[in-house]
């Protein structure tokens, strides 16, 4: 019986480790697109330290320099990216 | 134990072959590393050229008797230069042992060089890739090495590239073609900064095509086309 239960447990503390490694790496993924968007727009962003998303292709950054942008595609399917 | 017979057999046409050429003999003395006289035949061309010459002097030994030219002349090259320098040594050993070598190398290299230099026109040739900006824009749109929303944005600043283009072309804007060139090579650089850690394949295509596209940028008939 306890063999099960340190399989479970194994299995689980496997399946979320992998689901937090994805999920970070989706984060990291994210935080570069977003300051690479940024960056190609000619805007100072030393670093994108955290972001929000409100929608799809919607977000707010706060850069490490204390520079806060919406970044976001517009109707027109530009992306646009202003400062706050 | 046919196989040894065989060799037998082949060893003694190779032997008899050598005893067959006692006239090219003379072309010996200018060779230092051929003490033995069985080797005399084609040692005399074997200085000239280099010890990987040894294999093709085995080889030219039994046909020697003959005017071998011929068949050597569609022998690889390093078998073939040394033959064409065999013929015309029985006129000019006579007159001199050691100028003979030294004519016998100019031909080598004159029979080689047509040789040489158009297997690397052909690889010269195929060098020019072709530009396939359609198979470029799909490998640019299914990379992992971008981001979504930086595809989105290189794509935007492509557009308003292009839109310059089109609006200078048209006279609607006051530009120049150098400033275009610039905007342009801006861009493909910001490309190639996002491509060249994480998809150095599909970067190095990308400047391979670079000037290709700007050829077609920067001629408005091609530019028409688009």
């Amino acid at each position: 019986m306890s063999i099960r239960i340190a399989g479970l447990a194994i299995t689980l503390f496997a399946a979320v480790s992998i689901a937090t490694s994805s999920l970070a790496a989706d984060d990291a993924s994210v935080k570069k697109d977003l300051f690479t968007v940024i960056t190609l727009q000619g805007l100072p962003c030393g670093e994108v330290v955290s972001y929000t998303t409100k929608n799809d292709n919607d977000h707010v950054v706060v850069c490490k320099d204390g520079n806060r942008y919406h970044v976001y595609v517009n109707a027109q399917g530009r992306v646009v990216v202003e400062k706050q | 134990m046919k196989a040894p017979s065989i060799i037998a057999t082949f060893m003694l046409l190779l032997l008899a072959g050598c005893a067959g050429t006692p006239f090219l003999a003379p072309r010996a003395p200018p060779q230092p590393a051929a003490p033995s006289p069985s080797p005399s035949p084609s040692p005399a061309v074997i200085p000239p050229t280099t010890a990987a010459a040894a294999q093709p002097s085995e080889l030219a030994a039994p046909p020697s008797t003959a005017p071998v030219a011929p068949p050597q002349a569609a022998a690889p090259p390093i078998a073939g230069a040394p033959p064409a320098a065999t013929l015309p040594n029985p006129s000019a050993a006579k007159a001199a042992g050691s100028t003979v070598t030294a004519a016998a190398k100019p031909p080598a290299p004159a029979a080689q060089l047509p040789k040489a230099a158009s297997p690397t026109t052909d690889i010269a040739k195929p060098k020019t890739p072709p530009l396939d900006l359609t198979s470029l824009e799909q490998r640019l749109k299914s990379t992992n090495a971008i981001g979504v929303l930086t595809k989105l944005t290189l794509k935007n600043q492509v557009d308003d590239l292009l839109d310059k283009f089109r609006a200078y072309y048209q006279g609607k804007l006051k530009t120049t073609l150098a400033d275009l060139r610039r905007s342009y090579d801006l861009l493909v650089q910001k490309v190639l900064a996002l491509l060249q850690d994480s998809d150095p394949p599909l970067a190095t295509d990308i400047v391979a095509s670079r000037e290709p596209i700007w050829g077609i940028l920067s001629d408005p008939k091609k530019f028409a086309t688009i």
